[in-house]
């Protein structure tokens, strides 16, 4: 991993930036409601722009981990604060501060509490923004916590349909991953026997055995996986998406989940080649049930944001497929994948949002022919959910290409189960699509209001970025490249092309047996 | 190598058709959705630039002798890259023609058609978005980027089929379009997978020229799955029941679904990878089978049907089953041909259909005809020579393809196939006319018929001009059979010109008139029943008219397998088993706490016995040491 050091500190800038607005909104009156929201809009607009730059100024041709930032931390602990980003972390950012910024102005209508939701959201995007630039483990850990813990809160006060019951769950369930990430950490620093935490050092100097690697693996794999949805420990997530206010829908399924995946490739695939080689059986089987399973429950669900909630763990199964194939294009659209899936959620529950802020129910049944009465808000979910499906020119169709591409070498009989699946979650999208927003509609609705033009901002935002890098994905994979190449090239596995001999000759088998 | 470089002022030709109606798209749905007279114009000029542009190249490289391919990389992932270009040889001339000319006649006349709907703008947007798609699927010059532009042509006409949204039945259809064709695109999918990861190339050019040095099981293989997304896009048999419903979109999408667009995306893959597939003798049975198998299926389904726009639907299943049988039994020339004519004369008799519906108001064709539909003379004269071409009559175009394509069959390894087009070709003249005698001869009429129709006079006149040109294409078509056929067989394709025994070119033109006889007979005469031969048996009558129970097989698989089956299992897996688990962990641990809290409770005999027993225990084990 070479550490290219920054001419000016750019990301502690985007940090500081975050925990000024924070103390900002802190110390304003506790009625200046208009206030904290402009502070947080200009906050989040500030970080989004920062961070397109970071996405346009990494340096494609260089690789490698750029803007690095080294301070001292606890030197007696080995701790030390550095900050840089690589090729899967820049798209992380980007992604990052547009769902920040799209979910600071989705909620400007907020009138319960407002200074506290805005504190408590800027921190959650404080942890998330420091998880994806942080190369110390300590601080992983640090900021991966306190991405979880204001959830509880956002979630209990804010939140609807059940939501102590969803809060409670999703906060115990992310607990017990990081109570079995810190046991990893700690057990790779003090094997390695180099007292330092820094994730560069152990990556290049640390020699960890394969039977280190593949427990030191396994408790990452798990403990972020369940982040990351990875199923069976996928339930705290439709439950937790349903309960949440919209905003933190859109951070907890567009971000949140992501922070989960790229732990495992940072921390896990980084430190533990040998672990992921180990696993990567493991994981390919549960994403793919996670893929196969999360569309057939989203099928029976009656509820609009549970159906998202069961298209995500669809959709982060094929973060889990790509990753687990061990090879460039896997993971190249693994990557590609959490940005256009986070991206397109955001839309999803933004436009949901909307729907029940008009209607007041989420009930897909009671729903129908709002593209009647709200035809702007009734495109942004069909554009979000033709995204969901796959539709080429849209984000999601060259993350999902590049996967089973990628799978299809190395695994083909899960590739083609995951691509079966392509079918059903057609249907069930469409189904969905059809029942909310098309068909005659009631005339109770008739009342409804369409989105105004401020509020349909966001959303003009977030559908930008899927026809953007829907039209033009090597905008992304260029970036994404530089990082995946290496990883790939350290790994030095072969088992992509054994595979695939293997799978030509029974093919013929096969084939040979038929008249 | 099997092809030059395009040259430049070519290439720019070829680009322009193909971008200019996604500007055209990208302008209506940004900034035209509430102009519609712009977003028309914008959309109509569009595709006019398109049409030139085609027409341009066709001319340019008329005498064409090697296929010209340019591609630039759009995105690469390491070893793997995906490159976008054009591929221009007879056949993507000829359909690149086909598409933007009907695209453009059929916009040409949606002005009228569409005239006064709320969803005007969306509508002309929609229709760019579909010439877009199916322009730059015809220029693919490699299968990757002909899939996606494959799915987006599956997403355009499910966006027109549901574009009357209020109406459930269409955004059903519309779902219904999209999935079906979704099931078929999967398999593609994985075919052309196939190819790429093992094959290692999915240029349409090598695999043509060198499916040979692939082995024998994965042509076949990945020429099967390929088929499975020709026959989902093509309404083949079994994935034919969308296409009937498709109808439920304005009467313009049906014609330009029907004749240039969706449906002919299929058979022009099959007529793509010609080559390729003519490598496995297995495939090319298959496409037989399956084409032999719709053809017949939706012939008979056409018989019963009442619903004008359904009859033209389930010919328009048969007709392409013709072409994938013609391609299937190696007539390559004959079933391309039969694509291009079938384009015109279905075009021409849906938007017949649709100017009858608009009058009359009413799908009906017994209603309309006893609402005096045959007074819109120009209209019923204008289907008359759409169904007349439909049978195969000459001088009209379709007797000229339909003629190649019995030569073709007549050639092929089995006279079942024959046999089978023959009863396709009586059964065909026999539904079209069945049509055309209810509307043309009705018992009785009522006094006010819709001869003196509402509506712009311009308008109509536009609609009436469409109607025209397509019906005069429809009469000169057949006598350029030669040249289209040098046109597309005059380069890399080498198939071989199949001329059938004489008594077989008058065979069929007989069967076609003997069915318009039974038709006239059946309702045509003064005092007939008005009741087919199938409708007399009920049974086979409600079999048809139950598309084979087609649909209920689907509706079974889908609701009670997929939803109430599998879907509802994993649903209750999750409520049961996986929360069931969870909260017996949960349970476990507060049943812990709870046992811990107990030794802290301010009970003092209880506490007074552990240490008693504590005390004691260790007492013993200190003597024993």
């Amino acid at each position: 991993m070479e550490l290219h050091a920054a001419q000016f500190p750019f990301l502690s800038t985007l940090l500081l930036f975050c925990i000024a607005s924070l103390g900002l909104v802190l110390v304003l009156p506790k009625n200046s409601n208009t206030a904290v929201k402009w502070v947080s809009a200009v906050c989040s607009g500030a970080t989004l722009a920062l961070a397109l730059f970071l996405f346009a100024a990494y340096d494609r041709e260089l690789g490698g981990m750029q803007f690095v930032e080294q301070y001292r931390w606890i030197p007696a602990l080995g701790i030390s604060c550095i900050h840089g980003i690589d090729g899967f972390a820049a798209p992380m950012l980007l992604l990052t501060g547009i769902v920040f910024f799209t979910g600071v102005l989705t909620m400007w209508h907020l009138k319960h509490r407002v200074k506290e939701f805005f504190a408590l959201f800027i921190l959650l995007v404080t942890g998330v923004y420091g998880m994806f630039m942080a190369l110390d483990l300590f601080f992983i850990f640090v900021w991966f916590d306190v991405s979880l813990l204001p959830m509880y809160l956002l979630i209990v006060i804010w939140g609807s349909t059940l939501r102590e019951y969803g809060a409670m769950k999703l906060t115990l369930y992310l607990l017990f991953g990081s109570a079995l990430i810190l046991p990893g950490i700690v057990y790779l620093v003090s094997v390695s026997g180099l007292d330092t935490f820094s994730l560069p050092a152990l990556a290049q100097k640390g020699v960890f055995s394969g039977f280190e690697q593949k427990v030191a693996f396994f408790l990452f794999y798990v403990g972020f996986g369940i982040l990351a949805g990875v199923w069976p420990f996928h339930t705290w997530s439709p439950p937790g998406h349903v309960a949440a206010p919209t905003a933190v829908s859109m951070l907890h399924a567009g971000v949140l989940m992501k922070i989960g995946a790229f732990g495992i490739l940072r921390v896990g695939m980084f430190l533990c080649p040998q672990g992921w080689v180990h696993w990567a059986p493991l994981m390919a089987v549960l994403a793919t049930i996670g893929i196969v399973y999360g569309a057939l429950v989203g099928l029976r669900q009656t509820d609009l944001k549970f159906v998202i909630g069961y298209s995500s763990v669809s959709h982060m199964g094929i973060v889990g497929l790509g990753f687990a194939t061990m090879t460039v294009d896997g993971i190249n659209g693994a990557v590609f994948q959490m940005f256009a899936h986070g991206v397109m959620t955001a839309l999803f529950f933004s436009a949901v949002g909307h729907f029940y802020d008009q209607t007041h129910t989420r009930q897909i049944g009671e729903l129908g022919g709002l593209c009647r009465v709200m035809p702007v808000a009734g495109s942004y979910f069909i554009l979000a959910a033709l995204a969901g499906i796959g539709v080429p020119c849209l984000a999601s169709f060259w993350a999902e290409l590049l996967v089973f591409i990628g799978a299809f070498r190395v695994y083909p009989v899960l590739a083609i189960i995951s691509l079966g699946v392509l079918v059903i979650n057609a249907l069930f999208i469409l189904r969905v699509v059809e029942k909310t927003c098309f068909g005659p509609m009631a005339v109770h609705w008739a009342h409804l209001q369409d989105v105004t033009f401020g509020m349909a901002i966001p959303r003009a935002v977030l559908a930008a970025a899927i026809v953007i890098f829907g039209l033009m994905p090597f905008l992304m994979y260029e970036v994404i490249q530089t990082a995946t190449i290496p990883l790939i090239n350290g790994l030095n596995s072969l088992a992509g092309q054994t595979a695939a001999d293997s799978i030509n000759t029974l093919l013929s088998q096969w084939m040979s047996r038929l008249p | 190598m099997f092809s030059k470089p395009v040259p430049a002022d070519s290439l720019y030709l070829a680009w322009a058709a193909a971008v200019f109606p996604l500007a055209a798209f990208g302008i209506i749905m940004i900034f035209l959705r509430r102009l519609p007279k712009a977003a028309a114009g914008v959309s109509l000029s569009a595709i006019a630039v398109s049409l030139v542009c085609a027409v341009c190249l066709l001319a340019r490289h008329w005498h064409l002798e090697m296929p010209l391919e340019s591609t630039v990389q759009w995105m690469a992932s390491s070893d793997f890259e995906i490159p976008v270009g054009v591929l221009i040889d007879g056949l993507s001339l000829l359909m690149l023609v086909i598409v933007s000319g009907i695209a453009f006649l059929v916009q040409l006349y949606s002005i009228g058609y569409m005239a006064g709907d709320p969803g005007y703008a969306r509508y002309f947007g929609f229709m760019s978005l579909f010439a877009w798609a199916m322009t730059s699927l015809v220029l693919a010059p490699n299968i990757l980027q002909l899939f996606i532009f494959w799915e987006l042509v599956g997403l355009s006409s499910y966006l027109l089929i549901g574009f009357w949204y209020e109406k459930l039945s269409a955004s059903q259809a519309g779902k219904k379009a999209f999935v079906m064709t979704r099931a078929g695109d999967t398999l593609f999918f994985c075919g052309w997978l196939i190819l790429l990861v093992w094959g290692g190339t999915v240029s349409i050019l090598d695999l043509n020229h060198s499916a040979h040095s692939l082995s024998q099981a994965m042509v076949t293989a990945s020429a099967l799955l390929v088929f499975g997304g020709i026959a989902g896009k093509s309404a083949q048999f079994p994935l034919m029941t969308w296409l009937p419903d498709a109808m439920e979109g304005p009467a313009p999408v049906s014609a330009l679904l029907h004749s240039a667009t969706m449906v002919a995306a299929g058979v022009f893959l099959l007529g793509r990878l010609f080559p390729f597939f003519s490598q496995s003798d297995a495939a090319m049975t298959v496409c037989l089978f399956i084409g032999f198998v719709s053809m017949l299926l939706s012939a008979t389904m056409a018989m019963v049907s009442r619903d004008i726009k359904q009859v033209w639907a389930y010919s328009t299943v048969s007709q392409l089953g013709f072409m994938i049988m013609a391609l299937g039994a190696g007539g390559y020339a004959a079933g391309i041909f039969h694509l291009t004519t079938h384009a015109g004369f279905k075009a021409l008799l849906f938007l017949c259909a649709g100017m009858l519906i608009h009058a009359c108001e009413t799908n009906d064709m017994f209603e309309i005809g006893q609402a005096g539909g045959r007074r819109m003379k120009l209209t019923v004269l204008c289907m008359t020579i759409g169904a007349l071409a439909l049978s195969g009559i000459w001088p009209f175009s379709g007797f000229f393809s339909k003629e190649e394509i019995m030569a073709a069959l007549a050639a092929a390894n089995s006279p079942v196939w024959y046999i089978g087009g023959l009863a396709g070709v009586f059964l065909t003249a026999y539904y079209s006319f069945r049509l055309i005698f209810v509307i043309l001869l009705p018992g009785s009429t009522k006094a006010h018929g819709p001869g003196s129709q509402s509506g712009p006079e311009h308008a109509r006149a536009v609609m009436h001009a469409v109607l025209v040109i397509l019906a005069v294409i429809t009469l000169v078509m057949g006598f350029f059979a030669e040249s289209l056929q040098n046109l597309l067989t005059g380069q890399g394709v080498n198939a071989p010109g199949v001329h059938g025994p004489f008594p077989a070119k008058v065979v069929s033109p007989v069967l076609a008139i003997a069915g318009i006889v039974v038709a006239w007979l059946e309702f045509g005469r003064k005092d007939s029943a008005r009741i087919g031969f199938a409708g007399r048996i009920s049974p086979v009558a409600r079999l048809f008219g139950q598309r084979w129970y087609l649909d209920h097989a689907y509706g079974w698989l889908v609701g009670r397998i997929l939803d109430r089956g599998i879907a509802e299992g994993c649903q209750q897996n999750e409520n049961r088993v996986i929360e069931k688990i969870l909260h017996t962990v949960a349970g476990s641990v507060t049943a812990c706490g709870r046992a811990a809290a107990g030794w802290h409770r301010a009970m003092i005999q209880s506490k007074l016995m552990v240490v008693f027993a504590v005390v004691f225990g260790l007492t013993l084990i200190l003597l024993a040491a």
